[in-house]
C-alpha cells in the first residue's frame, strides 16, 4: 500500500517553508552530498535503479553519465511542465515541498558539475510558481544557493522560468527551445541535450519527482531505495489517480503494486454500481488497458510494457462503464491536435486528420472502414517525427479502436445515438 | 573519406557529410522538401527517410552523418510506404489547385508525388482553411493553403539575408508563414524565398500569371547587374525573357542572387531595345540598318582621322562589355587607329567599393576589371577634365561612346549626352533606346548593340575571376556586338551566314526547370 | 500607440539581463504586456521588438505559439474550464456549457458587461479534483455548476 518516502511530510503546512523543512532534516542531505565525490553520487544514483519519472523512464544515472567529461559549463533543467493529461503530482510536490525539490536539484547539480539550473514550470501553475520562487529566495538567504554553498566551494544559481501554455514544452528539447525564448518546438536529435542542450551547452533535463528522489537515494543509500519496487523498476512512485474512483488523488506507492490494489484499496474503488471499463495507466499518451488487463497488471515499467502500454508519468485515468469510448477518444484527439507544435508534417497533419475522423464518427457520420483508417494513419505517425508527441497521439488512437472496436462499431451502426456522450463535444 | 553504400552503390564522401548529401553524390533519388543545401537542417518534412543497416528505426537522411561502412537504402518497402504516407500527409490539406497555380510544372509536390506518392489518397475530411493571396511585401505573394511549412523561406531570412521578416505563426495544422504588420518582406534578396519554395506558396509578383513554365526555355548566363557576376539561368521564350534565377556556383554566389540582379532581363526585351541604326539629331532622325549606319560611321571616322589626326577622336567606354569585345575594341582603336583619348565612364564612382555583405557590390558593372585590364595592356586612361577641355576647345571632333547596356544603373546618362554632344559628331553604341539620346543636339549616330544574353564572351568579376558564357537567345538579331562594330569600322564585312537570323534562341533545351527546389 | 508603464519598461530591461540570452526575456515580457493590458495585442510586438532589439517575427512567433497569451481581449474574469479527459468524465463539458449559458456567451467570447469570458482549455493538472477551472490565476476545484457560479459571483461576475 502507500509508502511515504518523498511525500512523508506533504500534509504538514510548515514543510513548505525553509524553517519547517529544516525541522524535518532539510538540507542535511545536501551537506552530506557536498562532502562526497560527485562521481560517487552518480554511481549511487545508477545503483539505485532510479528511472526518469516524467514519462520516458530512462535510467537517471545513465543519462547523467552522457555528459562530456570536460569542464564545459553545463545546465541542469528541472522539467516541471506537467502537462500530460491525468498528471498532477509535480504540482503537489512544488506546492507542498519546494525545498525538497531544491535540495534534490542541488545534489544533482553538484554531481554533474552544474553551476546554473532552471525550474521550468508550466505557466498555468501560478501558485506553485510563487511557492517555488519564494523557496528559492529563502534558500539564497540561507546560503543554500549562491557562492560557496555551505563552505564547500560549490557555487550554484537557480531560477524559475514560467512556461506559457504548450504541452510540447514537457518534451525535453521543446522545453529547452522554450527556455531559449523560442517557440517550444523540439530539436533534432542528435545532438542530444547532454552533448548540446540549452544554448548548445551540455544539459541535463530531469523531472521534478526524479530530482526529489535523488535526495532520498543519497540520504538512505541505493540499497535502501531498492527495497521498494521491483528489480527493474526500483523505488516508490507517485501515481496521480483520476477519473471514476471514489478517492482520486496523488498516492506514493512502491513500483510493482497491482493496479487492482491501487484502484480498490488505495483509491477506494469504483463508484457504487459501476463496472470498470478501461484504465489509461500512464497519462493520456499511454495505450489504454481493458478492464480485464487492468485487473491483472502491476504498476511497473516492465509489466506495463509487456501489456503493450507504459508507465509514463504515472497518471492513472480510471474509466468506468458510464463513459463512451468514442467520446473519450474524441477528447484525447482534440487535445493532441491542439498541442501538436506543427513542425513535423506527419504529426501536424496526422493529429488533425485523426481528430476529424474520430469526431465524424462521434457525431454519427462514421463508417466501419474509418476504424481501419484511424489505425493506418496512426501507425504512420509513429516513430516518424522529431519528438514523441506524434506517437503519443497515435498510441491511444490505435489502442482505443482496437481494444474497444465493438463499442466503436456499435456507435457507428447506431449513427452516433449511443448513450453516455455527455456535454457538447468539441467540434 | 568515409565510404558508404547507397542502394547497393558505393560512394565516397567528405568527412562530415550527411546521408542525403551522399545520396546526391551517388546520383540516387531521394524525396525531400525541407532540406536545402544552402540552409541549416530543419528535419521537419520527414520525407528523406532511409533504412540504415543496424538501426531499428528509419532515419532521416538530412540529419544523419555518414559513417564509414554505412549501408543505406531508400528502396525497401518500409521506406517506400513511409514516404508514400509522408507525401499524403503533405497533401491532405493542400488545395490541389494546380490548374491555377504558378508553380505547376516546376512544383516539388507534383514532381515528387509522381515518383514517390501513393496514388491512393484516403483523406475524406474537410481541409483546413488558411489565408490566400497574402501580400508579404513589394515582391512576394503568399498562399498559405499551398504552403507545406518546410520553413525554407524562414530559414533563408534568418540565416542568409538575416533580415528576419518571416516567421511561422500559430501551431499544429493552424501554422502559417507570415510577416508581422509593419515589417514586410522587403529586402534585396526576397525573391530567393520564391526560388526555394518547393510549392506554389510563395510566388513572385513580377512573374506570377505571366507564363506557364513549361513554355519557357532556359540558358545559363552571368548576371550583368554588378561586379559580383552571379551565375544565373535566364528563362525565355519566343516573346522574350521572363525571369532570371540564380545558378549554383560555390565560388561566386552560392545558391543565391539579389533582387536587383533579377531585373536584368527587362532591358533585354524588344520593348526597350534600339532596333535600327538612327542618324540625325534632336527632332530629326533617319533610320538605317545597323550595319549600314555603322559603315557611315566608319566613313566619318576615317575623315576625321585623316583631316585632324587620331587625337581628334575621343572614345568613352563603360564596364558593361565582354573581355573579348574590349580586346577587339582596343586593338582597333589603339593599335590600328592610334587613338589615345580613351575614357572610362564609371557610374556612381563614389560607391564602387561598397558591398552589402552578401552579393551586391557598389560597382554596378559586370566587367570593370576587364576594362581596367584592357586599359592597362593598351593605353593610359584618359582624364575627364582633359576631355572637357578638348570638347569645349573644339579639338575633339568625334566622340565614340560604348554606353551603358543596363541604363538603370547609370544615373548620369543625360549629363554625358550633353557633355559629349559638344563634339561635332557623336556615335553612341547602345542596346536600348534612350530619350536623353534622342535629345542630342549634335550630329549623332545611334547604333544598336546586343545584350549579354545575346552574345558569347566573358566577364571578369571583382575577384578577377573570368566567367565565360554563351549565346542564350537572340532578341534583336540585327543588333551588333562591339567586336562586330570594330570589324565594320575597320571596313571589313561580317560573316552574315553565321549570324542568328530570328528569335527563338540558339539553344533548344525545353527546360524542366527545378528552381533550386530539388 | 502601444506602450508599457514605466515600471513595465524597467521590468523589460531587467529581464533582458536576467538570462543567458535576451530571447529568454520574450515570454516574461509578453506576460508583462498581458498583465498591463489584459491581452497581448499585435501592436505590442513592434513595441517590444524595439525595446528588446529582437526581430518582430521572433516575438510574434512566441506570442502566437503559447495559448496563455490572449490573442484577443478577455473579460475581467477569464474562466478557463478544463475539458480534458478526467474533467470531461466528471462533467466539465456540461459545466462549460452551463457557464456559457449563464453568462450568455459562446466559447471564448467576452460577456456584454465585459466581466466574463468562458473558454474551454486543455488539461490544467488538477485531474484529481475534477471538474475544475482556472479563473485568471486561480484554480477552483471539485466544482458543480452551482458552486462555480456562486464563486464567480463572489469574484465579481
Amino acid at each position: 500500500m502507500e509508502v511515504k518516502l518523498l511525500s512523508e511530510h506533504y500534509e504538514k503546512p510548515e514543510f513548505q517553508k525553509l524553517e519547517g523543512y529544516k525541522k524535518h532534516g532539510g538540507y542535511q542531505v545536501l551537506s552530506k552530498a557536498l562532502k562526497m565525490d560527485p562521481k560517487a553520487i552518480i554511481e549511487e544514483v545508477k545503483a539505485s535503479g532510479l528511472r526518469g519519472r516524467g514519462g520516458a523512464g530512462f535510467p537517471t544515472g545513465t543519462k547523467w553519465s552522457f555528459l562530456p567529461a570536460n569542464g564545459e559549463p553545463r545546465y541542469l533543467l528541472c522539467n516541471a511542465d506537467e502537462g500530460e493529461p491525468g498528471t498532477f503530482k509535480d504540482r503537489l510536490m512544488m506546492e507542498r515541498a519546494p525545498h525538497q525539490l531544491i535540495e534534490g536539484m542541488l545534489i544533482s547539480a553538484f554531481a554533474i558539475g552544474s553551476k546554473k539550473s532552471y525550474i521550468y514550470i508550466r505557466g498555468e501553475y501560478d501558485y506553485p510558481i510563487a511557492v517555488v520562487r519564494a523557496a528559492i529566495g529563502e534558500a539564497y538567504k540561507a546560503g543554500y544557493l549562491g557562492k560557496n554553498i555551505l563552505g564547500s566551494g560549490f557555487d550554484h544559481d537557480m531560477d524559475v522560468y514560467a512556461g506559457a501554455g504548450a504541452y510540447i514544452c514537457g518534451e525535453e528539447t521543446g522545453m529547452i527551445s522554450s527556455l531559449e525564448g523560442l517557440k517550444g518546438q523540439p530539436k533534432l536529435k542528435p545532438p542530444f541535450p547532454a552533448i548540446q542542450g540549452y544554448l548548445r551547452k551540455p544539459t541535463i533535463v530531469n523531472n521534478v519527482e526524479t530530482l526529489a528522489a535523488v535526495k532520498y537515494i543519497i540520504r538512505d543509500g541505493a540499497a535502501a531505495y531498492r527495497k521498494y519496487g521491483t528489480e527493474k523498476s526500483a523505488g516508490t512512485k507517485l501515481f496521480s489517480v483520476s477519473g471514476n474512483v471514489v478517492r482520486p488523488g496523488n498516492y506514493e506507492v512502491p513500483l510493482g503494486i497491482p493496479l487492482k490494489t491501487l484502484i480498490n484499496d488505495v483509491c477506494g474503488g469504483l463508484r457504487p454500481g459501476r463496472q470498470l471499463k478501461a484504465v489509461i495507466p500512464g497519462g493520456s499518451s499511454a495505450p489504454v488497458l481493458t478492464a480485464e488487463e487492468s485487473w491483472k497488471v502491476t504498476m511497473d515499467y516492465e509489466a506495463l510494457a509487456q501489456m503493450g502500454s507504459m508507465l509514463g508519468s504515472g497518471a492513472v485515468i480510471v474509466i468506468d462503464d458510464s463513459n463512451n469510448m468514442v467520446d473519450m477518444l474524441s477528447v484525447l484527439m482534440h487535445f493532441y491536435h491542439h498541442e501538436s507544435c506543427g513542425q513535423c508534417t506527419p504529426c501536424r497533419e496526422g493529429t488533425g486528420w485523426l481528430n476529424k475522423i474520430v469526431h465524424r464518427i462521434l457525431h454519427g457520420h462514421g463508417e466501419t472502414k474509418d476504424l481501419d483508417l484511424i489505425s493506418k494513419v496512426a501507425q504512420q505517425m509513429m516513430g516518424k517525427t522529431i519528438c514523441a508527441l506524434s506517437d503519443a497521439a497515435a498510441m491511444p488512437a490505435i489502442s482505443f479502436v482496437t481494444k474497444f472496436r465493438d463499442e466503436f462499431e456499435s456507435h457507428i451502426r447506431k449513427g452516433g445515438h449511443t448513450a453516455q456522450v455527455r456535454g457538447a463535444a468539441h467540434a | 573519406m568515409p565510404k558508404i553504400k547507397i542502394n547497393g552503390k558505393e560512394v565516397e564522401v567528405p568527412q562530415g557529410s550527411t546521408v542525403i548529401q551522399a545520396f546526391k553524390a551517388a546520383g540516387q533519388d531521394i524525396c525531400h522538401y525541407c532540406w536545402h543545401p544552402g540552409l541549416s537542417v530543419a528535419g521537419v518534412c520527414r520525407l528523406c527517410m532511409v533504412q540504415i543497416e543496424g538501426m531499428p528505426r528509419l532515419q532521416i537522411a538530412c540529419n544523419t552523418e555518414v559513417k564509414d561502412g554505412m549501408v543505406v537504402n531508400n528502396t525497401s518497402e518500409a521506406v517506400k510506404e513511409t514516404v508514400r504516407w509522408g507525401m499524403d500527409f503533405h497533401l491532405i490539406n493542400h488545395p490541389l489547385d494546380c490548374p491555377i497555380c504558378d508553380q505547376a510544372g516546376e512544383c516539388g509536390l507534383q514532381e515528387q508525388y509522381m515518383q514517390f506518392g501513393s496514388y491512393d489518397p484516403e483523406m475524406a475530411e474537410p481541409k483546413v482553411k488558411k489565408h490566400k493571396v497574402v501580400d508579404l511585401g513589394p515582391t512576394v505573394v503568399l498562399d498559405s493553403e499551398r504552403c507545406i511549412l518546410c520553413s525554407r523561406c524562414v530559414r533563408f531570412t534568418d540565416e542568409v539575408s538575416k533580415t528576419h521578416e518571416l516567421g511561422i505563426f500559430n501551431r499544429g495544422d493552424r501554422s502559417e508563414i507570415g510577416v508581422v504588420e509593419g515589417k514586410p518582406l522587403d529586402n534585396n534578396y526576397s525573391l530567393n524565398t520564391v526560388d526555394i519554395c518547393p510549392v506554389g506558396a510563395l510566388t513572385s509578383k513580377d512573374f506570377r500569371f505571366r507564363q506557364r513554365v513549361w513554355y519557357l526555355k532556359d540558358a545559363d548566363s552571368i548576371c550583368p547587374g554588378c561586379s559580383t557576376g552571379c551565375n544565373v539561368k535566364v528563362h525565355y521564350n519566343e516573346e522574350g525573357l521572363w525571369r532570371v534565377k540564380p545558378r549554383y556556383n560555390p565560388d561566386v554566389n552560392g545558391y543565391w542572387m539579389c533582387d536587383s540582379g533579377r531585373d536584368t532581363y527587362k532591358f533585354v526585351n524588344v520593348q526597350t531595345r534600339l532596333l535600327a541604326g538612327k542618324i540625325g539629331q534632336r527632332g530629326s532622325w533617319a533610320e538605317k540598318s545597323p550595319a549600314e549606319a555603322t559603315r557611315s560611321v566608319a566613313q566619318r571616322l576615317n575623315e576625321v582621322v585623316e583631316q585632324s589626326g587620331p587625337d581628334a577622336v575621343a572614345v568613352v567606354v563603360t564596364g558593361q562589355y565582354t573581355n573579348e569585345e574590349y580586346a577587339d575594341l582596343f586593338k582597333f582603336l589603339v593599335q590600328d587607329l592610334k587613338v589615345k583619348n580613351i575614357f572610362h565612364w564609371l557610374n556612381n564612382p563614389e560607391k564602387t567599393t561598397e558591398f552589402d555583405g552578401l552579393l551586391l557590390r557598389g560597382d554596378l558593372n559586370p566587367n570593370t576589371q576587364g576594362l581596367e585590364g584592357a586599359f592597362k595592356a593598351n593605353v593610359g586612361k584618359g582624364n575627364w577634365e582633359d576631355l572637357q577641355v578638348g570638347l569645349s576647345g573644339g579639338k575633339i571632333k568625334l566622340a565614340l561612346v560604348f554606353g551603358p547596356e543596363n541604363q538603370s544603373s547609370f544615373p548620369d546618362i543625360k549629363e554625358k549626352v550633353q557633355m559629349l554632344s559638344q563634339a561635332q559628331s557623336m556615335v553612341w553604341f547602345t542596346a536600348c533606346h534612350s530619350a536623353d539620346l534622342d535629345e542630342a543636339g549634335c550630329e549623332t549616330w545611334q547604333i544598336p548593340l546586343k545584350t549579354y544574353i545575346e552574345k558569347s564572351g566573358s566577364f571578369t568579376n571583382f575577384q578577377g575571376k573570368v566567367q565565360t558564357f554563351k549565346v542564350g537567345t537572340t532578341v534583336v538579331p540585327q543588333a551588333l556586338t562591339v567586336s562586330e562594330v570594330c570589324e565594320l569600322l575597320a571596313g571589313r564585312d561580317l560573316n552574315w551566314a553565321l549570324r542568328p537570323k530570328s528569335l527563338g534562341g540558339a539553344k533548344a533545351n525545353y527546360a524542366t526547370t527545378h528552381r533550386g527546389a530539388l | 500607440m502601444f506602450t508599457l508603464s514605466p515600471e513595465g519598461q524597467e521590468f523589460v530591461k531587467a529581464e533582458l539581463k536576467r538570462y543567458e540570452t535576451t530571447y529568454s526575456a520574450i515570454i516574461p515580457c509578453l506576460y508583462r504586456v498581458q498583465k498591463e493590458h489584459g491581452w497581448v495585442p499585435p501592436e505590442a510586438v513592434s513595441y517590444l521588438s524595439k525595446l528588446m532589439a529582437i526581430p518582430e517575427a521572433h516575438i510574434d512567433e512566441v506570442r502566437c505559439f503559447y495559448t496563455m497569451f490572449n490573442q484577443k481581449p478577455v473579460g475581467k474574469l477569464h474562466v478557463q474550464v478544463c475539458t480534458n479527459i478526467s474533467c470531461a468524465m466528471n462533467g466539465s463539458r456540461e459545466l462549460a456549457d452551463a457557464l456559457c449559458k449563464h453568462f450568455g456567451v459562446n466559447d471564448g467570447e467576452v460577456s456584454d458587461d465585459g466581466k466574463v469570458t468562458v473558454s474551454r482549455v486543455e488539461c490544467l493538472g488538477s485531474c484529481g479534483t475534477a471538474p475544475m477551472m482556472q479563473v485568471n490565476d486561480q484554480y477552483l476545484e471539485n466544482l458543480t455548476t452551482e458552486i462555480a457560479i456562486q464563486k464567480l459571483k463572489e469574484m465579481g461576475a
